[in-house]
């Protein structure tokens, strides 16, 4: 008795149209028809990469709620100096710019655009001869997952809208989202924004292979800033949450070319497991 | 603001002033003393997804104080981490909530919640640590014992006395809520939607008369498990309360509000609908001399042992010290404070028969005695040891019977537990074994009659085989549920954007009941200032009820200055809001929900608190 099996089609169906029309557009034939033959190499090539997101997204969603429960009895609860802190900025948002409009446009780039930024770059590089990028890319998204986690443990807070500092735009027009929302979110994660982050990581390695897809750069840019204004906009995030999830995205970013050598040799991929254990352990 | 300049400069100088030795004791005398800082106060309350309205009124409180030079910051919790924090642990400074004790209003709901015996309890008995002992503690006792105009007159002068000293200010009577959609089942106009008799007298849709309902539900058991399949006769209800998908103890005060499905579970021995205290588990009591009893219906446990006197019994003592002597302090039951309080002991006279010691209350008094949850002694009586976690003895002040999640639990009352999935939904079914499904419409002799003294429309009831309830992420989520066919009604609190919202779904309706529990703001009374009534006082000066009500209920509210409020028969006019622009007791200072910062200066002032020559209010100690 849910929405939920409508919602994920929904968002199958259109993400699913929205990248094979990228894959043409900006992949381009040679590259797509290149893939053919080689995926399963650079996909081998790639294993440990994925292999650490693997481990830290089943750790994610094993070890959640047991630490939720651990961040409601020990968590720092900084609902109310965030709060104090920014006061009333997320509802001056909504109260300033909000039109029907753009509610809609920013509760579709919330949910839809989303999904498609995070998953196109995965194609993307993985159409590329060399695996290096993949490899950052997973990396970069494992990192976020893993020290968001961390964070959500030892952040207690709750979002703007449950102070009601600002009124949920989201789930007020698309009640239906909150079916998915709601298994992938809990709602004292607030901080950091992983919505912001992930969508930072993402324009951030957008930037950096400008050269190999100079149409996929803008794009991501306008994706992924429209993501980060609807994590406010809809009522979602506390601005705190967001200026944190992008010092998360650019850490993150930073680290996976660290971690990630240009040989596609992920040296620091011993010790990134390790930490994937770790928050498997905690669970 | 001389003394305090002049004692900054005795500081700023304090180096030179130490040198010499003439001016060390003054030196001390001065620097011995602790400055006073800004006040600060934290104020607890639920977040928007759990209590759409109570936040709302945290929010408006903590800006007029913010306003007022106070450093005022909202701390949301979760609901049961809050009620923990709050009865508990007692570790708060103010907190929002709703009294949950529904009606009609017995003056005596008063008697747990502010009598100063409980202060050191845990639980929802005295969470402020109120103590006014010759004058809220004496009315209290007197509005136990007196009848007629005397109690009218004793619970006036509680009234007045709980109005001046304010332990908490109550905000507002909301309207409760519900959603609901009619396909399936009719009946939706009581009082109270959703309550356990208003969930009792619900009728399958499509069944006329009273009659037919228990001829198609009670008659033919195999049509209905095959109709079960299909879920036509479940009743789907939608919270978003998680808390009944993992806990079912009926005695747990952070995880109940009103504890609509665990009064389901266990039965009371009596009940109240609507104006009237109708016989429950028992078929009726009588009162001799400082003492009620009681005799039993022929019932049975959902394991299939019998309800008997020794229960009832057992019960009464259990909530008096739930370790049942086995610690060293008693350990009272941290909800049910109030009436199991009337009952000094319970003695066996037969199976079905037991007489429990009331001393000289009034007749009102004794029949709330037989308001709580009867427990199988057979379950319960393992539970009186120390909780331990992993075997280990954590905290020696309470009992596993007070903090255990109560696990398949074992009731009598005409639902039973089926399964849970936690913090998704939970499954109940119809206990057949009940007294009220064998009952039909009344006819024939009394006397054989298993449900005698129980209203018509429970009888053969619940309607519904099942009853499955989903938790909901938000308010508007559990109405848009509603809307959409998922569901037949929300239970939980609707706020102000979700109630439009039902209007606009073409199945859905809103049920609007009468007076819910009052929305009040706790103090702490323990901790400076808030001990001091003149400082309470002013706060709830600054809480424009008026405004809250369109404000956080959208209107579905009565402003109130007395607990009392929609029980108006105890209600003295000038604590009555009837016919009066503001607040007899407390009037908003400002204007239209806009506060005159000046005037609640002026009230700190006159009430002997100091500002800082930025505004900030002042304090000492914490």
């Amino acid at each position: 008795m849910s929405w939920l099996p409508s919602v994920v089609g929904g968002v199958v169906v259109r993400v699913g149209g929205a990248l094979l029309l990228a894959a043409a557009a900006i992949i381009g034939p040679d590259r797509l028809r290149g893939l053919r033959g080689e995926v399963a190499g650079r996909l081998w090539r790639s294993r440990r990469a994925l292999a650490v997101l693997g481990v830290v997204l089943v750790a994610s969603a094993v070890g959640r709620s047991s630490l939720q429960a651990v961040s409601g009895l020990w968590g720092l609860r900084l609902t109310g100096l965030i709060h104090a802190v920014e006061g009333e900025f997320v509802g001056w948002v909504q109260t300033t710019f909000a039109t029907p409009e753009l509610t809609a446009y920013f509760s579709w780039v919330y949910v839809y655009g989303y999904a498609f930024l995070l998953s196109f770059p995965f194609l993307a590089y993985l159409a590329l001869p060399r695996t290096e990028t993949l490899e950052r890319l997973l990396v970069a998204y494992a990192l976020n997952y893993a020290i968001g986690l961390v964070l959500y443990t030892v952040v207690f807070a709750y979002g703007p809208r449950n102070l009601n500092v600002a009124t949920s735009l989201l789930f007020t027009h698309n009640p239906d989202f909150t079916a998915l929302t709601s298994e992938i979110n809990e709602a004292t994660n607030v901080f950091p924004s992983l919505h912001t982050s992930l969508s930072v990581t993402v324009a951030a390695f957008a930037v950096l292979t400008r050269e190999e897809y100079p149409r996929w750069t803008p794009v991501a840019l306008w994706l992924s800033t429209s993501v980060v204004i609807a994590t406010m906009y809809l009522g979602i995030h506390w601005l705190t949450d967001v200026v944190g999830g992008v010092a998360l995205a650019f850490g993150c970013v930073y680290l996976s070319r660290r971690l990630v050598d240009g040989d596609g040799d992920a040296s620091g991929e011993t010790e990134e497991s390790a930490d994937g254990d770790a928050v498997a352990g905690d669970a | 603001m001389n003394g305090q300049i002049g004692r900054r400069e005795a500081l700023a100088r304090i180096g030179l002033g130490a040198l010499s030795a003439g001016c060390l004791g003054r030196t001390r005398n001065i620097a011995g003393r602790d400055r006073a800082s800004q006040l600060t106060l934290r104020i607890d309350a639920a977040p928007a997804d759990r209590d759409p309205n109570g936040i709302r009124i945290a929010k408006h409180l903590a800006e007029n104080l913010n306003a007022v030079g106070v450093d005022a910051r909202i701390n949301t919790l979760r609901e049961t981490d809050l009620w923990r924090k709050v009865l508990i642990n007692q570790d708060f400074d103010v907190y929002v909530g709703q009294f949950l004790e529904l009606d009609p209003l017995n003056p005596d709901a008063m008697y747990a919640f502010t009598h100063s015996r409980f202060v050191t309890e845990s639980g929802r008995q005295n969470p402020f640590g109120f103590t006014d002992i010759t004058g809220v503690d004496e009315q209290l006792e007197r509005q136990r014992r007196a009848e007629g105009d005397a109690r009218a007159d004793a619970v006036t002068d509680l009234q007045r006395s709980l109005c001046e000293l304010q332990p908490f200010s109550v905000v507002a009577f909301p309207d409760p809520l519900t959603a609901v959609r009619e396909e399936r089942f009719t009946g939706w106009t009581n009082r109270r939607p959703v309550s356990p008799v208003g969930l009792l007298g619900l009728e399958r849709a499509g069944t006329s008369d009273v009659a037919t309902a228990n001829d198609s539900t009670g008659g033919n058991a195999t049509a209905d498990d095959v109709e079960t399949e299909d879920g036509g006769d479940t009743l789907r209800l939608v919270t978003t309360d998680a808390n009944i998908t993992e806990n079912w103890n009926p005695i747990a005060a952070e995880y109940r509000r009103g504890g609509t499905f665990t009064a389901l579970l266990y039965d009371q021995l009596a009940l109240v609908d609507g104006d009237e205290v109708v016989p429950w588990l028992c078929s009726g009591w009588e009162r001799g001399d400082g003492t009620v009893t009681v005799t039993l219906r022929d019932a049975r446990w959902h394991d299939g042992e019998p309800v008997t006197a020794e229960d009832v019994a057992f019960t009464y003592e259990f909530l008096r010290d739930t370790s049942m002597g086995r610690l060293e302090a008693a350990v009272p039951t941290p909800r049910f404070r109030g009436r199991s309080s009337v009952v000094r002991s319970a003695r066996v006279i037969d199976d079905a028969t037991v007489e429990l010691a009331v001393g000289d209350v009034n007749d009102a008094v004794a029949a709330r005695a037989l308001q709580v949850p009867i427990l199988p002694e057979h379950v319960w009586s393992d539970r009186t040891e120390a909780a331990t976690i992993a075997g280990f003895e954590f905290d020696v002040e309470t009992t596993e019977a007070v903090v255990t999640n109560n696990e398949d639990p074992v009731g009598s009352g005409p639902i039973r537990f089926v399964e849970a999935t936690a913090e998704e939904s939970v499954t109940f079914e119809r206990n057949l074994d009940h007294f009220l499904v064998g009952a039909g419409a009344v006819d024939g002799d009394a006397a054989s009659d298993p449900a005698a003294g129980i209203p018509e429309r429970f009888r053969g009831k619940p309607a519904f085989e099942r009853l499955e309830i989903a938790v909901m992420p938000s308010d508007i989520a559990a109405v848009q549920a509603v809307g959409d066919g998922f569901a037949d009604a929300t239970v939980s609190n609707l706020g102000p954007d979700a109630v439009p919202r039902i209007g606009r779904e073409a199945d859905a309706r809103l049920v609007t009941g009468e007076a819910g529990g009052f929305y009040h703001v706790g103090y702490n009374t323990r901790r400076t200032p808030l001990s001091n009534p003149r400082f309470r006082a002013v706060l709830a000066s600054l809480v424009d009820k008026d405004a809250l009500v369109d404000d956080a209920f959208d209107g579905y509210a009565e402003p109130a200055a007395s607990p009392l409020a929609t029980s108006p028969e105890w209600v003295p006019t000038d604590l009555s809001w009837d016919g009066r622009e503001t607040d007899p007791v407390s009037p908003f200072v400002g204007d239209a929900g806009s506060l005159n910062v000046e005037g609640a200066r002026e009230r700190f002032r006159d009430a002997g608190y100091r500002f800082d020559d930025e505004g900030r209010l002042l304090s000492r100690g914490e």
